[in-house]
């Protein structure tokens, strides 16, 4: 209890501030609304299908069905699109966040005529929804016989990952300071290496949350694989979902507790890379 | 070490000329100090001699070479940032050694240089430390030995000292210039401050509107300014610049002071400026003024004065028992005045 009267006060104020009643009030509201589903699917998956049927859908599961992880396993083919999706996310994210950094870079700090240009087909990327382009990007990996192939779909996630990256970092790069970049000019380094060893080492905290953004998108992108990998050898989790909704069967327990297994990596990077958020890297680099 | 000249340089942005005919000539060795009020040029022209501007037209030359065209890594020249630009990442020994590990020399020669550095700086126990974990002061210091441990032709400081406080000011003043005299290192440095100008460099550069008003030792700009812009630019306060105009023999500055006209004062419409210092209470022919503020420095007084429309600042050792709303006798120190032409602002003569 007093830890929440204190929580509603101002450092060295005695009242309790009706602002941040409000924010605290709002801010569990937030964290109930987003807790709430991935605790129904984390119940749920230990649930059998007549304990779904039955109970309320916040009950806690009696007994236990972890079954339910070892059928959604075998059912989902998981240890096929697991690595499919391993695969393409740890090629896909990691090479788009680095060609996205150092084209922003470029843009942001590289003299050259046609900058501006370049960097409005940037943001222009941006505004296209991919969904609009399913069908010519099909004629298009089609056409370069990359269908059910690994570049297929990479190719294409980078092609609409990079603008949006690219338009981030473009901001990051240029709010730092110039003369962090003139003084390694003078120091004798060239582009790259001021890129390498002074850009990327500042902007851990940007290029973290753009990896775990990017890496949760790609793992849990449904619509680019569906159309691209029609082999269910070459699917990724997303697409291996698919098996547990039919039209004469349902089974809520194996459903639940696929989705766990497919969120969880998503939810350990995001875990892994949180603490790089960290705002501030730059202290000390300038006078504030 | 090494001479750089500056022939007739000039610089425009666009079509918006910042520049034009700027010579300045820094012997080997020399602290040149480059002064004048913000967006002079001052910054710009330090820039262009690091290599991080282009030169519109004119030549910069380092050490008897053109180096116009040559990247800033190539002009073997180092420079100290206003806002440090420390790599955040990195070390304090990282930082002073990241020229000489891109230079690709040996860790162990990178690791001598880097200790000879900081024991110059008194840096040694913060060299595990991070920019962030220093002081103001430490980070300038770390900055300036970034610079040192690359053994350069010419050191360039773009307003090291402004973001420092007062006092630090003073003492990281007094370091730089006993780094100048132990290194030896031709030094060009920036400052708006005249005070740092004055009290460091061997050779003032006075840049206005992009052009340079006058070149000279500190005491010839003080004793000997070329126009009003300098007269009024260089001291701290300025310098009293009262209308004169010659009457016979006599010259009559704002119709009360009366003094001996040099030969040199034909015009009609002059100038007589003054320095704070050398206006004298009581004296002969003094003239009464009312004093407006007074301002005790422990040192000196400053008082401001009112003549007739005429404010004036005197500066005085003694410790006049006047207070604001008093009526005071000044006089003009003799032959210590200067007399400029009130169109063109170019000395005429001393008076």
């Amino acid at each position: 209890m007093s830890l929440f009267s204190q929580a509603f006060r101002p450092v060295g104020s005695t009242r309790a501030d009706p602002v941040l009643v409000a924010l605290w009030v709002a801010l569990i509201l937030v964290a109930v609304i987003w807790i709430a589903p991935f605790v129904f699917i984390v119940f749920t998956s230990l649930k059998t299908n007549t304990a779904v049927m039955g109970e309320t859908a916040f009950a806690l599961p009696t007994d236990p069905a972890f079954s339910n992880y070892a059928k959604a396993w075998a059912r989902g083919n998981f240890s096929v699109t697991a690595f499919n999706g391993v695969l393409i996310t740890f090629v896909k994210v990691p090479l788009g966040v680095f060609l996205s950094a150092m084209a922003a870079y470029a843009l942001a700090r590289v003299p050259m005529r046609g900058r501006r240009v370049l960097f409005l087909l940037c943001v222009f990327g941006t505004m296209i929804p991919f969904q609009v382009m399913l069908a010519p990007i099909f004629k298009q990996v089609n056409a370069f016989g990359l269908i059910n192939s690994y570049p297929g779909i990479v190719l294409p996630y980078l092609a609409f990952g990079v603008p949006y990256q690219v338009f981030i970092l473009y901001g990051f790069f240029s709010a730092v300071p110039k003369e962090l970049s003139e003084a390694a000019r003078i120091d004798g380094a060239s582009h790259f290496t001021i890129f390498r060893r002074i850009f990327l080492p500042v902007s851990l905290p940007a290029l973290s949350a753009l990896f775990v953004l990017d890496f949760v998108a790609t793992w849990n992108e449904f619509a680019m694989a569906l159309v691209i990998l029609q082999d269910p050898q070459k699917w990724t989790l997303p697409l291996g979902l698919m098996a547990f909704q039919s039209q004469f069967q349902r089974d809520y327990g194996q459903l639940n507790a696929a989705i766990v297994m497919t969120v969880l990596p998503a939810a350990i990077v995001y875990l892994m890379f949180q603490r790089y958020f960290v705002a501030g890297l730059t202290t000390g680099a300038v006078k504030e | 070490m090494a001479s750089v000249t500056i022939s007739n340089v000039g610089k425009s942005f666009g079509a918006a000329r910042v520049m034009q005919g700027v010579d300045v000539s820094i012997d080997d060795g020399e602290f040149v100090i480059l002064v004048g009020p913000s967006g002079c040029g001052k910054s710009t022209l330090l820039r262009m001699v690091a290599g991080l501007e282009t030169v519109t037209s004119g030549d910069i030359e380092i050490d008897g070479r053109r180096v116009n065209d040559l990247e800033p890594k190539d002009r073997d020249i180092a420079m100290v940032f206003q806002n440090y630009a420390l790599y955040p990442q990195m070390t304090v020994a990282q930082n002073m050694g990241f020229a000489l590990e891109i230079a690709g020399r040996p860790k162990a020669e990178i690791a001598a240089e880097v200790r000879k550095a900081a024991d110059i700086l008194s840096l040694t126990p913060l060299l595990a430390r991070k920019p962030a974990q220093l002081s103001g002061g430490q980070r300038q210091r770390v900055a300036m030995g970034r610079a040192i441990v690359r053994h350069p032709k010419v050191f360039l400081f773009d307003e090291p000292l402004s973001n420092l406080d007062a006092k630090l000011r003073v003492q990281m003043r007094a370091e730089i210039k006993a780094l100048h005299r132990r290194l030896g290192t031709t030094i060009i440095y920036v400052t708006h401050d005249q005070i740092e100008a004055m009290t460091m460099a061997d050779k003032i550069v006075v840049l206005n509107g992009g052009r340079v008003e006058q070149i000279g030792a500190p005491l010839d700009l003080y004793d000997r300014p070329a126009n009003l812009f300098v007269a009024g630019f260089i001291g701290s306060p300025a310098m009293n610049v009262l209308p004169a105009a010659p009457a016979g023999d006599a010259l009559l500055v704002i119709d009360r002071f009366r003094l001996r006209r040099p030969d040199a004062a034909t015009g009609t419409t002059l100038r007589y400026g003054i320095r704070p210092e050398d206006m004298l209470i009581g004296g002969e022919a003094a003239v009464e003024g009312i004093v407006e503020v007074i301002e005790p420095t422990g040192a000196e007084t400053h008082l401001t004065l009112r003549i007739d429309e005429h404010v004036l600042t005197m500066v005085t050792k003694e410790r006049p028992a006047v207070a604001a709303g008093d009526r005071l006798a000044v006089s003009l120190a003799p032959g210590r005045g200067h007399l400029f032409d009130a169109e063109s602002g170019i000395r005429l003569a001393g008076c």
